[in-house]
């Protein structure tokens, strides 16, 4: 096993990782930009050393800088983390050229799954459903209709450099297409200097639901269930839960069978994740595989009993996998809940600064892994993420509820969060019933946005803070005129009282 | 005592006076009875028509943050007399800000140039997101006050026009 690993990464990853490395009896190297001297993920780290400027690329990116640290400080492995580097094949291959393990895929096969016309042909020959297109790219309009109607309207034409929603377009009829594809590759060119567009088939209202998978150097893989993942804004996942409201077992069964072959088939080892579009008939397509350990990780680990992270140092060092599918069940419902420094009354933009207060949550069935502390100054270098609350309970309808009110007593202040945003999906009917699918925020706009119902409560509390402060009343006095209506602790109560005293 | 608090770009008023044994509230005009009250530094509860309410809250020089039932508010205190009178002579449009604190990445103009309306001035990132600066008006650059890389605070004039 190894003794030292160096965690490239910052945040709630970083100190998730490290918490798994210390459990194992292994030391652990973290890494800061200068602007993260003083951010938290240090706290849990054995040696701490700076890899240069607050800009991503001069440090959290910077692949020599830390290759050199890691041999420096005699780290035997690297764990990515999530971002970053964490599915970047040159760096994996620069881990393997100077001799550490990096914690996660070979640079072969991360360069397999992370190249998608060469995914798509792998996983065709395993026989795992991709959705219906083009082979490749193209420029002849009568290659785009041929394919239109073969796998029949509506169809999506996208950007092959793509990401993000831009150079996409969806159509609905053959008179549209012309006109689609051209303003598809001038978007294209645009946004990513690359006109080349293709096309497959519109899933309408799909569902993103991924499975997590793990397997070890010897030949041995699992799947650890599945993780919905429809709720995202802006194509990023903000809610995730397991199991899925919409699988039952016979598809669970086929979609994690399905998601194990991808692995095999591209020679993938240690924990992945493979995705997949579920339409409205419930037909699965292959998406993608992520070659990392996914932010929404705990609710896999808090169905399944299994440490993810740990598995994959294991993985990482060569062991064997101590468990089969058939030990593996799904016991209750966890969900999750992204914490993300934005502000939801002015259209979701990034809120960078300093946090005045800070609560966590605790309770029964309520983890929080978290990054950040009061009077930490968030940075605006860096994603908006700051932590995750996830919460488990034996139903779904109770773990929901858990997390409504959990999010409640979640308090963050100084900085604008999106906690109010993710309590009112958690009360969206569609939501409470899983009858979502991934146009759920687009289509509950109205509903989600907030509405300031306390602005009354709120105003008082203000007005009564500020007297308070300028007539000098302590909080006694003010805890005293609250005895006189009732609003009391048992101590003030009690009167004098000595303990064990029997009259 | 009168308070001026301004919640997402509106004004409310409100009165506070002492009453037996709390505290009679006014807002925009409708009364509110507060019975017993407890402040501690960070949450502060009172009674409203035999409800308890509890509400954390953290200040920052005139901004007050609160947080009731998962519902979030940003509050600023308008100063009656000394920042009124400074506000009503900017006229608007005399200035850039941005609407989210961030880095400024880049800066366009020099002082002395001359823009138009819809021109990019500058450019403001945060988290992975970038946001343009744009002239609100046709003007002449008069101040820049910051420079690039500089981290900037929200609604704070970043270029000054003339």
């Amino acid at each position: 096993m190894f003794k030292k690993i160096l965690i490239a990464n910052r945040g709630e990853i970083a100190i998730r990782i490290a918490r798994a490395c210390h459990e194992m009896g292994i030391a652990t190297i973290g890494v800061y930009s200068t602007v993260d001297a003083n951010s938290c993920h240090l706290w849990h780290m054995d040696e701490a050393v700076c890899i240069g400027d607050p800009a991503p690329q001069a440090s959290y990116l910077n692949i020599q800088t830390i290759i050199e640290q890691a041999r420096r400080t005699g780290a035997q492995a690297i764990h990515p983390g999530y971002g970053f580097l964490a599915e970047n094949a040159r760096f994996v291959k620069a881990c393997e050229d100077a001799g550490i393990m990096f914690i996660g895929p070979s640079s072969r096969a991360m360069a397999l799954v992370g190249d998608k016309v060469a995914s798509r042909n792998t996983v065709k020959h395993v026989d795992v459903p991709i959705i219906p297109g083009m082979e490749t790219s193209s420029t002849d309009l009568v290659t785009f209709k041929n394919m239109a109607a073969q796998v029949g309207y509506p169809v999506i034409v996208k950007a092959s450099m793509g990401g993000g929603g831009k150079g996409m377009r969806v159509v609905r009829s053959e008179q549209e297409l012309e006109a689609s594809v051209n303003a598809g590759q001038r978007e294209a060119q645009s946004a990513f200097g690359d006109a080349t567009v293709y096309l497959e088939k519109y899933i309408e209202k799909p569902r993103h639901i991924e499975f997590q998978v793990i397997r070890d150097t010897h030949g041995n893989v699992v799947h650890l269930y599945e993780r919905e993942c429809s709720i995202q804004r802006r194509h990023q996942k903000i809610i995730e839960e397991t199991p899925s409201p919409v699988l039952d077992n016979a598809l669970r069964t086929k979609m994690g069978e399905a998601a194990k072959r991808v692995i095999e088939a591209a020679d993938y080892t240690n924990a992945g994740t493979v995705e997949f579009l579920v339409d409205q008939n419930k037909k699965f397509y292959f998406l993608e595989v992520n070659a990392r350990v996914q932010v929404e990780h705990p609710i896999t680990e808090m169905v399944t009993g299994i440490d993810l992270v740990r598995q994959q140092i294991l993985v990482a060092a060569g062991g064997k996998l101590g468990f089969q599918q058939k030990d593996i069940s799904q016991r209750g419902h966890a969900i999750e809940s992204r914490i993300y420094a934005e502000d939801p009354d002015n259209n979701f933009m990034p809120s960078p600064g300093k946090i005045l207060f800070l609560l966590e949550p605790s309770g029964p069935g309520i983890r929080v892994d978290s990054g950040i502390y009061q009077g930490w100054n968030v940075p605006p270098h860096y994603d908006p993420i700051l932590s995750k609350l996830i919460t488990w309970a034996e139903t779904r309808k109770i773990s929901l509820a858990r997390m409504s009110c959990t999010l409640e007593n979640y308090i963050i202040l100084g900085i604008k969060t999106n906690i109010g945003f993710l309590k009112r999906i958690m009360d969206t009917e569609k939501f409470i019933t899983g009858e979502y699918h991934t146009h759920f925020i687009d289509d509950n706009e109205e509903a989600l946005i907030p509405q300031h119902e306390n602005i009354a409560q709120v105003l008082i509390a203000a007005s009564l803070i500020k007297t308070l402060r300028r007539t000098g009343v302590s909080a006694q006095i003010a805890s005293k005129a609250a005895q006189v209506h009732k609003i009391t602790t048992p101590w003030q109560e009690l009167g004098s009282w000595e303990i064990c005293k029997h009259d | 005592m009168e308070y001026k608090f301004i919640h997402l770009n509106k004004t409310h008023v409100v009165k506070i006076k002492k009453s037996d044994g709390g505290y009679q509230v006014s807002i925009d005009g409708k009364d509110y009875d507060i019975a017993g009250f407890m402040n501690k530094d960070n949450i502060i509860s009172f009674e409203l028509h035999k409800n308890l309410n509890n509400i954390y809250y953290a200040q920052d020089k005139d901004t007050i943050y609160l947080a009731v039932g998962g519902d979030y508010y940003t509050l600023v205190l308008e100063r009656g007399n000394v920042f009124k009178g400074a506000g009503a002579q900017a006229q608007k449009g005399d200035s850039v800000k941005s609407s989210m604190p961030g880095l400024l990445v880049k800066v366009m103009v020099m002082v002395g140039d001359e823009v138009k309306e819809g021109t990019t001035l500058a450019i403001v990132e945060a988290m992975k997101m970038q946001n343009e600066l744009r002239a609100p008006r046709d003007g002449i650059v008069k101040k820049i006050n910051y420079k690039e890389g500089d981290q900037v605070e929200a609604l704070k004039p970043i270029v000054e026009l003339e």
